[in-house]
């Protein structure tokens, strides 16, 4: 997978979420994945077709999501709810749109669909004949982990 | 003792909701995101602006502006939005109302749709993250 397709998600993740939790926001290590991942907890996913397709899926336990949600709510929240889905679904919107900003003036074109958000234990996503590039930050509300996987349309 | 007179007086700044007259400026707000009707709500009420109405799609966005006129005096407006999406919606209040006051609320990389919106007489526009400053900087420009 091409590095130019990941920076953009991984510098629009840091800018927003440094924004809107207003807050430091560390980078790890990112890695390479061919087999299946675990997913944390609750998950959004956004598909993208276009020049390029695949999909990106922002990763996070349920306390970091309840965690995030109460920052940029103002106020404290206990669960997952309607309120808390919708909230991180906002910022896999924020995020995403920045980033297809970012590799449209690279001269990617391809379209989005809405998030989706997955909640559940013990789950794993599987990208049959493509990589996953995850690149994992942490917040002080916990971890959030940016996993996409995106190939060349043939 | 007359404090009034020995302090300068700066709480006194009216709140950016109210009107020339201290009437509360009426806001609909259409969107499909709970999260960011809730945000825009929160900004605009701690200021004192009135939430009139709730939106979550560009069909109901309409309805409600048509039965709210002619006592609504701003409206917020979503652009991604299932049934109806909010440049389609503008474009149906403004042929509804020419003076309609429109504010569009976008995802970064919609300038086109920011753009078609402009022309179609959106008053202004405002790019997510929403922050209070960005907020009612926009909103009261489009009220003054």
């Amino acid at each position: 997978m091409r590095v130019e397709y990941i920076n953009p998600f991984v510098e629009s993740a840091y800018s927003i979420m440094k924004e809107v939790l207003n807050t430091e926001v560390t980078r790890g290590d990112l890695y390479l994945k061919k087999s299946s991942q675990p997913v944390m907890g609750v998950a959004a996913i956004v598909g993208l077709a276009g020049d390029v397709e695949g999909r990106v899926l922002f990763d996070m336990d349920e306390n970091t999501a309840i965690e995030i949600s109460s920052v940029m709510n103002a106020e404290k929240l206990t669960e997952i709810d309607d309120l808390v889905k919708a909230t991180i679904t906002e910022l896999a919107n924020m995020i995403t749109a920045q980033a297809v900003t970012k590799l449209h003036d690279l001269g990617f074109r391809f379209d989005l669909t809405p998030p989706a958000i997955i909640t559940g234990q013990n789950m794993k996503v599987t990208d049959m004949n493509v990589e996953a590039l995850i690149v994992p930050f942490e917040v002080p509300q916990g971890k959030v982990e940016i996993n996409v996987a995106i190939r060349e349309r043939s | 003792m007359k404090t009034t007179s020995d302090f300068p007086s700066i709480n006194e700044r009216s709140p950016d909701g109210v009107n020339g007259t201290g009437q509360a400026y009426r806001v609909l707000i259409v969107d499909d995101s709970m999260f960011v009707t809730k945000q825009i709500s929160q900004i605009l009420s701690s200021e004192g602006f009135e939430i009139i109405g709730t939106a979550a799609d560009g069909v109901e966005g309409v309805e409600k502006y048509k039965e709210l006129y002619p006592n609504v005096d701003l409206v917020t407006m979503d652009i991604t939005m299932p049934k109806m999406d909010g440049v389609t919606a503008l474009e149906q209040i403004v042929e509804f109302d020419k003076d309609a006051k429109v504010v569009m609320v976008s995802a970064l990389g919609k300038q086109d749709l920011v753009k078609k919106a402009l022309l179609a007489g959106a008053k202004n526009y405002i790019v997510k993250p929403l922050d209070r400053k960005k907020v009612l900087e926009r909103v009261v420009s489009v009220l003054n």
